[in-house]
């Protein structure tokens, strides 16, 4: 071997030994770094005029853009458990759907087994489908949210939690969603995460705040 | 006094120059790299790269200058604690963010030799040309990797010692200021010192 190939091949193996000495940014991150809260809100509401909530028992699944049906797995349970719980803790009071409830509150396990961008805005545009209005007793009307996100690429799953006014439903003749949270990334559906992944949520939205 | 005595020793050993010439002779400088990120790119990326290499290949026009090819590679990383990050459409991301990237300069360098044959052999050299930059910013697992074509420049200084006198191979110890200008994901550059060690062998006479 020639000194100038010798030389050449040790380039070429620093080269590569290098760049396999890249750290991937990816398996740098825990399951619970993997993770990201996004939480989006109607600027003009003021949640302080809000006093009572219904949540419904389980959990809306929605697969690639379309409703699979309603569930109550343990894990379902436990999310709407939190959610009341930290709801509760900022003064709403929890009331059955006939009592005229305030809020609604919907929660979704979305699932989009293609790789693509997730469309938020048609996922909301489906309200109607997913969410029938009679539900909250006002049949006939359309749901309205604000323009949101849906920037980030889908990877496989991620649950969605949102907050309707249903108050101002009679007069704006819509069901306006006034507050949405999701959570992405590795292990959102691992039961012991639930309590701090919907306590996340609410901790970066410090404005859903009333007095029983 | 001692002093003195230590400073001219000191000289009598660099500027000791024999009748040595690189002029005619390719050599390749290898060395092993560490960046520490300076500036306004320091606030992004706070950790010091250990991985890295620089690399040259120069043709000797004189027996002090020396003109060729630069290039290397360096490996930036920083893992942000988890922080809530507010974006345009008035919502709110909480996230640890992270940044990788990755340089590869590409310049046309220059590289004077101080005392050519002397058993310490300081030198200076500048490398001007292009940057290829891969970058990643993930928001937790989510983001994407691009990659940007942009400046480079790196003024540099260090000694070279000849494993033997007279000798072509020797060793080579050295700094520089890298100037990558990158207005990407919130940087503006990408400025580092580099520090390095390695060798100096010729290619062919």
């Amino acid at each position: 071997m020639t000194r100038t190939s010798f030389i050449a091949m040790f380039a070429i193996a620093t080269t590569a030994v290098f760049s396999s000495c890249t750290k991937d940014p990816i398996s740098n991150l825990t399951e619970e770094e993997s993770r990201i809260y996004i939480t989006n809100r109607d600027s003009a509401a003021d949640f302080s005029s809000y006093k009572t909530y219904s949540l419904a028992d389980s959990v809306s699944l929605i697969e690639n853009g379309r409703s699979a049906g309603r569930e109550a797995t343990s894990w379902d349970v436990a999310v709407t458990t939190a959610v009341a719980n930290a709801l509760n803790a900022r003064g709403y009071r929890r009331v059955a759907r006939t009592q005229n409830p305030d809020l609604g509150i919907n929660v979704s396990r979305i699932y989009n087994t293609a790789n693509n961008i997730v469309d938020l805005t048609g996922y909301y545009g489906g309200y109607n489908g997913f969410y029938d209005p009679f539900y909250w007793g006002y049949g006939g009307y359309d749901y309205y949210f604000p323009p949101t996100y849906g920037v980030y690429q889908s990877t496989e799953a991620l649950l969605s939690i949102d907050m309707l006014d249903l108050k101002n439903a009679a007069s704006s003749q819509t069901i306006k969603g006034i507050w949405s949270g999701i959570i992405r990334g590795s292990g959102i559906f691992r039961s012991s995460n639930v309590q701090s992944q919907v306590q996340a949520l609410f901790d970066q939205s410090t404005y859903i705040q009333t007095t029983p | 006094m001692k002093y003195t005595k230590i400073f001219i020793a000191f000289a009598a050993v660099v500027f000791s120059a024999t009748a040595y010439a690189q002029k005619g002779v390719t050599k390749l400088d290898l060395g092993y790299n560490i960046a520490l990120p300076q500036g306004s790119f320091k606030n992004d990326v706070r950790n010091k790269s250990y991985r890295g290499f620089e690399a040259k290949a120069l043709y000797g026009i004189s027996n002090n200058f020396s003109i060729g090819f630069g290039t290397g590679f360096q490996d930036f990383y920083q893992k942000n604690p988890r922080q809530v990050y507010k974006l345009e459409d008035g919502s709110d991301i909480s996230a640890v963010l992270s940044n990788s990237i990755q340089t590869i300069p590409l310049l046309a360098q220059v590289k004077y030799s101080f005392t050519p044959g002397a058993t310490v052999q300081p030198y200076a050299a500048l490398g001007v040309g292009g940057n290829l930059i891969s970058y990643t910013q993930l928001l937790g697992e989510f983001g994407g990797q691009d990659t940007k074509f942009g400046f480079a420049a790196r003024p540099e200084a260090g000694i070279y010692i000849p494993f033997k006198k007279n000798g072509e191979t020797g060793f080579r110890l050295g700094a520089s200021y890298n100037i990558m200008p990158f207005k990407e994901i919130g940087f503006t550059n990408l400025n580092n010192i580099g520090i390095h060690a390695g060798v100096s062998v010729p290619l062919r006479k």
